[in-house]
């Protein structure tokens, strides 16, 4: 349940931003989720919703988009997609690999609604 | 209003664990985060392999669980500093949880900081403490198909160590069925076979261990 922590940094996350533009109230939250990091998105939700509860963020939809893992073999630098199961260089077989994607969180966009929304973009 | 952005959200907290990293670099120590299941021999290995370490080469203990002092009263016999962290509910350490720890510790002169985390296969594998490497323990009671089941785990480990190896005859445990997974998951970490109970494999773990402190010296 990794899921919490998460949660957690992404609500300071999304109130920072909200904060920045003058925005009242958060409606909408995208992130993109590295595989890696083995998110299940029915618990980032319920931890996204508790602890959104009470802050400017609550009942914030949050849309979660899953980031293939993208690696980079060091023996013979080829960079392939790997899956969560499997690191093996299409290419030499080693499975000794670099993570160069889909080991984050991202928050992408912000949905926002507040007394000087007219200053948005 | 739409606001696009590119935040990764875990920029705080990896920049706490990139501060305790440094601050363990200034003070010329190697940390290695233990990652495993409850149960694996995580304590046992540290109570085993501590004092294997060498005359003059100092040892200090982070110790992660949810509750209870047990493993750093079982620790403070081979470590020379130990400090436990209860997470309450927490499923893993958080890299500011390691810096109130690095704050209780006197970490001159100290040479290794074993960061004993919170026993679990999942949740402690996403977040960056600051270590400079990571080990990962499997025990054969736990079964030989794990690897396959927490390929994240596995797949940022630096060295693997198969532990309770005594029991391996005892309850038909397949090697090769861990090296078939790990060749899919993780080839470039060693894999060592110990056993805490009776000694077998920790001169090689300890081997390891010297030879990446002299590698960072």
């Amino acid at each position: 349940m990794h899921e919490m922590s998460i949660a957690s940094e992404l609500l300071r996350t999304v109130l920072a931003v909200a904060a920045e533009h003058g925005a009242a109230r958060v409606e909408e939250v995208e992130v993109q989720a590295g595989a890696m990091k083995l998110i299940v998105p029915e618990a980032l939700e319920l931890a996204w919703s508790v602890l959104a509860a009470g802050t400017p963020a609550e009942g914030a939809r949050l849309k979660l988009t899953e980031v293939p893992i993208e690696a980079e073999c060091r023996p013979c630098g080829r960079r392939f997609v790997a899956a969560v199961d499997g690191f093996a260089c299409p290419g030499c077989g080693q499975a000794d690999v670099e993570i160069v994607a889909g080991d984050g969180i991202i928050l992408t966009s912000v949905v926002c609604r507040g007394p000087d929304q007219a200053e948005g973009p | 209003m739409k606001i696009n952005v590119v935040r990764n959200v875990l920029d705080a907290s990896d920049a706490l664990a990139a501060a305790n990293r440094r601050r363990m670099d200034q003070a010329g120590v190697l940390c290695i985060n233990i990652l495993s299941a409850p149960g694996s021999g995580k304590t046992t290995l540290l109570e085993e392999s501590l004092p294997l370490l060498g005359e003059g080469v100092t040892a200090a203990v982070l110790v992660g669980d949810l509750q209870t002092t047990r493993d750093a009263e079982r620790l403070s016999v081979a470590a020379g500093q130990v400090v436990q962290i209860n997470t309450g509910s927490g499923c893993h350490l958080s890299p500011s949880q390691v810096a109130e720890g690095l704050d209780a510790l006197d970490l001159a002169g100290l040479d290794y900081l074993f960061i004993e985390n919170v026993g679990n296969m999942v949740c402690p594998a996403a977040f960056d403490l600051g270590e400079h490497l990571r080990a990962v323990l499997l025990s054969v009671p736990e079964g030989d198909d794990k690897v396959a089941k927490y390929p994240t785990l596995f797949q940022k480990a630096d060295v693997i160590l198969l532990t309770k190896i005594d029991l391996a005859g005892l309850l038909g445990y397949r090697f090769e069925r861990v090296a078939e997974d790990l060749a899919q998951i993780n080839t470039a970490a060693p894999v060592i076979r110990v056993s805490s109970t009776t000694g077998q494999g920790l001169d090689q773990w300890v081997n390891w261990l010297g030879r990446q402190r002299g590698v960072r010296k």
